[in-house]
């Protein structure tokens, strides 16, 4: 039925793509075993060495705990700011509404070197000193946006009928909220969470305006780039992309059951 | 009962914890440290860390004129140790912003006699920072791609285009635009607004000669996949660490000399842990100390001690070049020493230069 | 702990604000503020160590007086815009690939596949690529081999290079947003094409792209706005052999802490970007289900 060269020019490009996509990584993790100082070709042999190194460097594995820290807790309070305000703006008539969700996603329209900047500043004219709760509140601004959109657009009147049958039934608003409302949208919440956490965890500029002493992996990771030509690089990045994909087909696991059992 | 024994184990578990929470809070005191990237290896601040019993934590920056915006933004006590350019140490005693070292309790015995340097570090007899660490700013290169007798003469850099494509320079301006002075013939101490249309000239046609301005691992990289031959900047700073890879990776300084960099360490006034900070002070200038800054994972380069070089090991101290410092040091000028306004008008010649 | 009460929630009291108030004063005072504030800054003046309020205008007419500010959001809008167009090219045809040609059990795993080296830090991604543009890196190792160059070209720090790291970035994302668009569409629209005699390039580009143009245009915006505020891949890949404007903001950061002019550095790139936004602004709209 079909013809043929399509499909082959299709194969070809799509390999083309996928070679192009992939090769940058597949080349980081082959040269993070590289036994020599430069993670280029010659490959001179296989090592662990640089792997070994990683884990011995307290500071890595500082910043990748506070990289950890940082994004579950902003995460958190982003989805948590962006639920309520999604349900308060598609539930009930409030003022100016058009402006309230033109506030709330503005933050996505500008860069977030813009947005640390501005925080750092105000931070600096205020004599708040640079932290990790700095940064988290910087990544809180950029993920509330992207939190609030996601929620908001999964709101549907269908809930809200439930809702309203909920409170007829003598339900206060908060038990509306936390037992009707919320269990009906988590997979918006968690689609959300998870977004939310994959971009305050590699999140670099804000992090490094906003941080001093205790930095996330990033910045760690810039710091370390800036020190030298070096494989260990290389096994930093291998082990970052091992974490996420790992979490990436957890949440795939997750996800798919979900959807088998609906 | 088993439901008690449960609940027992369980606030057994959070006392303990508890205690050990408290424990470790009481451990860690802490003290603050402006310096450069050397000093962020664990190797060298873990030791100081155990025997005290203190964390250590470390704020790298870039440029002299970055650490005392840091510095002035910062609240009155943030701040315990500063490393410092010793050139710039002058500016930092101006600013008020050093404690006077007890000067019977350094090793300014010794140190290399012309890392002394008294007219940068004291001031109505008393003593406010020491050195600590010291190299050249000179150039890099890559022995089976380029003849060294080139690179005696630095001039080869911006009137010959021999080596067009094949150069990279270090991003960092106050070092190339001083050894583009040195170049020229200038002397770096005595710089001023006059002399930057020359060396910015000269500049540009060392950037048209250039592949690409790049910071440490960039310019490596370059050095190392032989992109580029020659570093304009670099030194021992660079190669030292590559050179048992890569053997071929040399530096010199040309006749015209190059640039000597050395750095400063001082404890802040407004500390509040000024004994601990001049502990600090002392460790990092002890032999064992010294030897652990030369051979520091951000890059290697001679200690200010010279009691260091019996802890250190042969081959350490044949990368270091050791027994060559004499005629280095007598070959080199200090860093141009702007003041504010020289610098903010270094600092736009070179983003144009970038930007050329 | 009644906030509304029950089916009177719809009256305008202070039960509704409770729920929104929350994230409007979070963005307001770690957005809008800081915003304000650094417009204020940018109107003063960094004389010596010390700022001063001085407001001036200096700051901003130095973007136009100084030839290498100008020159870099020149070199940013040039850039971005290549990338841009450069990956919406190269992600189209591709996302159509996994929509229309991969069997309908294989979409899920092809498309995470094609986004999955999202997941390596964007830090060490920059890195990675510079090592496999370099000199004797993987791409010019295998062109020699294969005898297409005699000479190993020069890919790493350049603008090629820049470019190239962007491009990797923004295939993924785009390929994600182009191909949620086109399982969106109905098979319906383009059977009635066909029925109607429409060949495969007509239906391509009377039907297919029009109403899968949303789509392209939300993910176009999204690659301008990253793209022209990303400092580590031009930093990185770049060999600081022109600068763009996040390397000039930091500039004036990192080694002077200059805020104000930084401050109105960005300020103008905002204006831009927000320009941008306006021309995309009848593509991207926020609905409900």
């Amino acid at each position: 039925m079909r013809k043929t060269w399509p499909m082959v020019l299709s194969i070809l490009y799509a390999s083309a793509i996928y070679c192009f996509i992939f090769l940058p990584v597949a080349v980081l993790v082959l040269f993070s075993f590289q036994d020599g100082r430069f993670p280029i070709p010659p490959l001179k042999g296989l090592s662990l060495r640089w792997y070994e190194a990683v884990w011995n460097d307290s500071r890595l594995v500082e910043a990748l705990v506070n990289s950890v820290t940082v994004a579950v807790g902003s995460s958190l309070v982003a989805v948590l700011l962006g639920f309520l305000s999604a349900y308060g703006l598609a539930r009930f008539a409030l003022p100016a509404k058009g402006l309230q969700r033109a506030l709330l996603t503005a933050p996505l329209t500008v860069s977030y070197l813009i947005i640390g900047m501005g925080l750092l500043i105000t931070f600096n004219t205020l004599g708040v000193p640079k932290s990790l709760l700095a940064a988290g509140i910087g990544h809180v601004v950029i993920n509330l946006p992207l939190c609030f959109a996601i929620i908001y657009s999964q709101m549907s009147d269908h809930q809200a009928n439930i809702e309203r049958a909920a409170r007829d039934l003598g339900a206060a608003e908060w038990q509306v909220v936390t037992l009707i409302t919320a269990p009906m949208l988590w997979p918006a919440l968690f689609a959300s969470f998870f977004l939310s956490m994959t971009f305050s965890w590699d999140e670099f500029i804000i992090s490094f305006l906003l941080t001093r002493f205790d930095v996330t992996l990033p910045v760690e990771i810039w710091s370390l780039l800036r020190s030298g030509l070096n494989p260990k690089t290389n096994a930093v990045g291998s082990v970052v992309f091992a974490i996420s994909i790992v979490l990436v087909f957890l949440l795939e696991l997750v996800v798919l059951r979900n959807r088998r059992r609906s | 009962m088993t439901d008690r024994i449960r609940t027992l184990k369980l606030t057994s578990a959070l006392v303990l914890g508890t205690l050990a929470m408290s424990q470790q809070a009481l451990a860690t005191e802490e003290l603050n440290a402006l310096v450069w990237c050397d000093h962020t290896d664990p190797a060298l601040i873990e030791p100081f860390e155990k025997k005290f019993d203190v964390k250590v934590n470390l704020k790298e920056y870039e440029g002299t004129g970055a650490a005392l915006a840091i510095v002035e933004q910062s609240q009155p006590g943030d701040w315990d140790v500063f490393v410092i350019d010793g050139v710039d140490v002058p500016r930092a005693i101006e600013a008020d912003l050093l404690a006077p070292l007890p000067a019977d309790e350094l090793p300014t015995d010794d140190l290399f006699p012309a890392l002394v340097m008294p007219e940068n570090h004291t001031k109505d007899g008393e003593v406010y920072a020491i050195s600590e660490k010291f190299g050249y700013n000179t150039i890099s290169f890559n022995k089976a791609k380029v003849d060294p007798a080139d690179l005696n003469d630095m001039s080869v850099l911006w009137s010959s285009d021999k080596y067009k494509g094949k150069i990279a320079i270090y991003d960092y301006y106050l070092p190339v635009m001083g050894m583009v002075a040195v170049g020229l013939g200038k002397e770096t101490s005595g710089l001023t607004s006059d002399d930057l249309p020359a060396i910015k000239e000269t500049l540009f046609k060392v950037k048209d000669n250039a592949k690409l301005v790049g910071e440490v691992v960039s310019s490596q990289t370059a050095l190392a996949t032989g992109e580029v031959d020659i570093l304009v900047g670099g030194g021992e700073w660079v190669t030292a660490g590559l050179s048992a890879d890569n053997p071929d990776l040399d530096w010199v300084l040309p006749k015209q000399g190059g640039m000597r960099w050395s750095q400063s360490i001082g404890v802040f006034k407004d500390s509040g842990k000024k004994e601990l900070a001049t502990e600090f002070v002392k460790y990092i200038l002890s032999p064992e100390g010294q030897a652990k800054l030369a051979t520091s994972s951000c890059y290697w380069a001679m200690p200010a001690n010279a009691k260091a070089g019996s802890v250190l090991s042969d081959q350490q101290k044949t990368a270091l070049r050791w027994d060559d410092q004499e005629a280095y040091i007598a070959n080199s000028q200090l860093y141009p020493a702007p003041d504010a306004e020289l610098d903010a008008e270094m600092q736009d010649a070179w983003t144009e230069m970038l930007q050329h | 702990m009644k906030m509304a009460g029950g089916a009177q929630s719809r009256r305008i009291d202070l039960g509704p604000w409770a729920f929104v108030a929350p994230a409007l004063l979070w963005t307001l005072a770690f957005f809008v503020v800081p915003f304000l504030v650094m417009v204020v800054v940018s109107l003063w003046e960094r004389v010596g160590t010390k700022l001063v309020a001085s407001w001036t205008f200096a700051n901003y007419l130095k973007f136009f007086e100084r030839g290498h500010f100008f020159e870099a959001m020149i070199n940013s809008l040039e850039v971005t815009a290549i990338v841009t167009l450069l990956s919406i090219l190269l992600a189209y045809p591709f996302a159509w690939i996994i929509a229309e040609k991969v069997p309908q059990r294989w979409q899920r795993i092809a498309l995470v596949l094609a986004i999955l080296p999202f997941w390596t830090s964007y830090v060490v991604r920059s890195y990675s690529w510079l090592l496999v543009l370099a000199n004797n890196g993987v791409v010019n190792q295998a062109l020699l081999g294969i005898g297409l160059v005699d000479e190993p070209l020069d890919l790493a720090n350049s603008r090629t290079a820049t470019v190239i790291g962007f491009v990797h970035f923004f295939v993924m994302l785009l390929t994600l947003t182009i191909y949620a668009n086109l399982v969106q569409l109905s098979p319906n629209y383009r059977k009635a094409a066909a029925d109607l005699g429409a060949g495969p390039f007509r239906i391509f580009w009377h039907v297919i792209l029009p109403l899968t143009l949303p789509g392209i245009m939300v993910g176009a915006f999204l690659t301008f706005v990253l793209c022209i505020g990303d400092y580590i891949t031009p930093q990185v890949l770049g060999g600081n052999n022109e600068l763009l404007m996040p390397q000039v903001i930091m500039l004036q950061i990192g080694r002077r802490a200059d805020f104000p002019t930084a401050s109105a550095l960005a300020i103008l790139l905002m204006i831009v970007v927000t320009v941008a936004y306006l021309g995309f602004a009848r593509w991207i709209r926020l609905e409900r289900a």
